[in-house]
């Protein structure tokens, strides 16, 4: 392995998740700054029971309309989102756990995720393309953050067998792009999953007091 | 804004219409002279829009203005683009990100030092905020579909209605609604109805009960301390439908409630919710818990009323910072107690009558109440059928919001009105029943409007109909 590759599995993949933590940190606290109102009302629900159920509303296809009607839609969010776990999980085993990739089955499993993910951006690429509500509402971040996760998702297709042996090219761009994407993720729409649980908290809440979520769950007000 | 889409939408183009604003401020209203009621004046009306945006933002909206990821699958949950697909800015993700673009541009982070990059813009002056009003108060009923489909939980609803507010606090509003917000902060309720015509209906309505049941015993009473319920309306009813109030005296009656009405406080809708205008919500709301308090009622029961429902039961304690003291119920829930605690009997083959039943937004989506009126119509019509989607799921009449109230978006409001109109020929129903005033004027739109053999009725008018009146409370 090359100076250069063991600086781009080791130190700058540090230095990057370092400053990424930093951002995330500042950007919590961004968020802390603003204030939420308490409710002053009778609750006919269970904010709890309804914060939990929006929060796993990523696990309910059949919660939602819109996901309920577009199973194919919804195939493409977990095996996408599975692909970007499995790239993630890559960042780490290569440098840490090498060993693990050195069962074959394994990493056949890894790329296949990685490359069904691949697979799935690029049809998001051209739904984004084509599709005109995407296209009259997509910023140029929309598309970079999508064309940057297919090229990383391809870079990690080729660099899981991790055989810097073979050639390092597939491995230092696997990581050169991790990098660049741990810098980049905060100041983009990636960082989407940060807010996940505050939108989803704040709505599940809301409407779990009132008695709105879940949909099956009634208190009664007091008398 | 920089950066201008050409938007193909006239709804967009409306003017500003400040003619009656003008007439306020000539009339020296006190709502106008003492700051309540904003009016529009030329000046730096961005640099203020943009000092409230940053002052009012709390934290559910600033995730929610964060959050999108630009997927587009609320587009097809929303009536609006759904009757006009090749129509990009018809989808709340576009509707939302007009606001939010302002957002990222001033208060996010990318936005203010890559605006191009985000797509963040500012608007540029006050012709712009009026394309924002336009489509923030003409192109979204704020019916909270979308934000029920949003993967990420981001509440367009919620954007759409706090972008309302910061435009009303600059008089760039429809004229309908700086209207209806003056009769509410004026008269205290949104119809200008004196307390001579509410008086004067409620005793019409008191000897026309008489009349029916026989017997002088029937009481609308007014002021009435230490009663168990506080029943508060809609003034549409003192307005255009008194037979509501006559249903609830009725029922009221042969249940033996121990009721009254105020003479101030009766006004449970809410204009504030519709503009945006916390302070306005606030106080109306107030004047309904304060009637309560005068009165030490036990509870309030409100008619039916969808937005009145929404904001007096929900938001207007926030608004008022004003801590739930007593139950505060819709009539139809009381109905349901009285069907189930036997206080009244029904026999529902009075309404043979194929039923369906329209949910209203705000209470089926920003409250609580789904299946309490399929309880009550299912005891009170021989015939009740569900329209589809429903509940939580069900399109709005598309009179919500208080579009009914902005005359100029009524075309678009109309176009946008072929899904109801196709949920409710699907039905199959004569009567299509809603729980909602404000639903009703806009179910009998879209009936007119599309020709459908329907009439719309409400759950006090089937639960009268179908009222066994024992002998002991007739003559």
């Amino acid at each position: 392995m090359s100076a250069l590759l063991r600086l781009f599995e080791n130190e700058v993949q540090i230095a990057a998740l370092s400053f990424m933590a930093v951002v995330y940190v500042v950007r919590l606290a961004w968020i802390f700054r603003f204030k939420t109102r308490r409710d002053r009302t009778f609750a006919a629900g269970d904010e709890r029971a309804g914060a939990g159920y929006s929060l796993m509303n990523i696990a309910m296809p059949g919660a939602m309309e819109s996901t309920r009607k577009r199973p194919f839609f919804y195939a493409q969010f977990v095996i996408f989102h599975l692909g970007v776990a499995a790239a993630i999980a890559g960042t780490f085993i290569i440098p840490y756990a090498p060993g693990l990739f050195r069962h074959a089955v394994l990493v056949r499993l890894f790329r296949a995720v990685v490359g069904a993910a691949f697979v799935v951006g690029l049809i998001r690429m051209g739904r984004r393309l084509t599709n005109p509500v995407l296209r009259t509402v997509s910023s140029p971040d929309d598309y970079f953050a999508l064309a940057l996760l297919i090229v990383w998702f391809a870079a990690a297709v080729l660099a899981m067998p991790n055989r810097p042996e073979q050639g390092e090219a597939p491995l230092i761009a696997y990581f050169g792009l991790t990098a660049f994407f741990l810098v980049y993720v905060p100041f983009s729409k990636i960082c989407h999953y940060l807010y996940y649980p505050f939108t989803r908290y704040y709505l599940g809440r809301s409407l779990g007091h009132r008695g709105a979520l879940p949909p099956a769950v009634k208190a009664k007000e007091p008398a | 804004m920089t950066r201008r889409r050409k938007v193909p939408s006239a709804v967009v183009d409306s003017p500003l219409d400040t003619r009656t604003q003008a007439k306020a401020k000539e009339d020296r209203l006190p709502s106008v002279e003492d700051g309540r009621l904003m009016t529009y004046e030329a000046g730096d009306n961005v640099g203020r829009f943009l000092a409230l945006l940053a002052g009012r933002i709390s934290r559910p909206l600033a995730v929610s203005m964060t959050a999108c990821v630009h997927c587009g699958l609320c587009a097809e949950s929303c009536h609006y683009f759904l009757t006009h697909p090749d129509d990009p800015t018809m989808t709340p993700v576009w509707k939302a990100d007009q606001i939010r673009k302002i957002f990222k541009r001033y208060v996010d982070w990318t936005g203010r030092i890559a605006p191009w990059w985000v797509k963040a813009a500012a608007p540029e002056g006050d012709e712009d905020l009026n394309r924002l009003k336009n489509i923030v108060f003409g192109s979204c009923s704020a019916c909270r579909r979308c934000t029920y489909n949003c993967p990420m939980g981001v509440d367009t609803g919620l954007l759409v209605r706090f972008t309302r507010g910061l435009l009303t606090e600059l008089g760039i509003v429809p004229e309908g609604v700086f209207n209806v917000s003056r009769d509410q902060w004026e008269t205290g309720n949104q119809m200008a109805v004196t307390e001579d015509d509410y008086l004067e209906t409620l005793a019409w309505m008191r000897d026309e009960v008489r009349t029916e049941l026989g017997t002088e015993a029937v009481e609308i009473p007014v002021d009435k301390p230490d009663c168990d319920v506080l029943y508060t309306i809609n003034p549409r009813e003192i307005k255009f439908d008194p037979r509501s109030i006559a249903y609830a005296a009725k029922i009221f009656h042969v249940a033996g409630e121990s009721w009254t009405m105020p003479k101030w406080g009766w006004d449970q809708t809410n204009f504030g919710l519709f503009s945006g205008d916390d302070r306005l919500g606030a106080y109306v709301a107030r004047n309904v818990y304060e009637a309560a308090d005068r009165l030490r009622a036990k509870r309030i029961v409100i008619s039916e009323c969808g937005h009145g429902y929404r904001s007096t039961r929900w938001e207007g304690y926030d608004w008022a910072g004003y801590d739930q003291k007593r139950p505060t119920e819709s009539v139809v829930v009381t109905l349901k107690r009285y069907l189930e605690e036997g206080r009244i009997d029904v026999d529902p083959s009075r309404n043979a009558e194929p039923v369906t039943f329209h949910d209203s937004c705000n209470i089926a989506r920003s409250g609580d109440l789904v299946e309490e009126p399929r309880e009550v119509l299912r005891r009170v019509c021989a015939d009740f059928r569900e329209m589809h989607p429903n509940r939580r799921e069900n399109f709005c009449c598309t009179g919500g919001g208080g579009l009914l109230s902005m005359a100029e978006y009524r075309p678009l409001r109309l176009e946008s009105a072929k899904i109801k109109a196709d949920q409710l020929r699907a039905t199959g129903a004569k009567l299509v029943c809603t729980m909602c005033h404000n639903c009703v004027d806009g179910l009998n739109d879209v009936i007119k409007h599309y020709q459908i053999p329907m009439k719309v009725v409400q759950v006090l008018e089937l639960v009268s109909n179908a009222l066994i009146v024992p002998p002991r409370r007739k003559a």
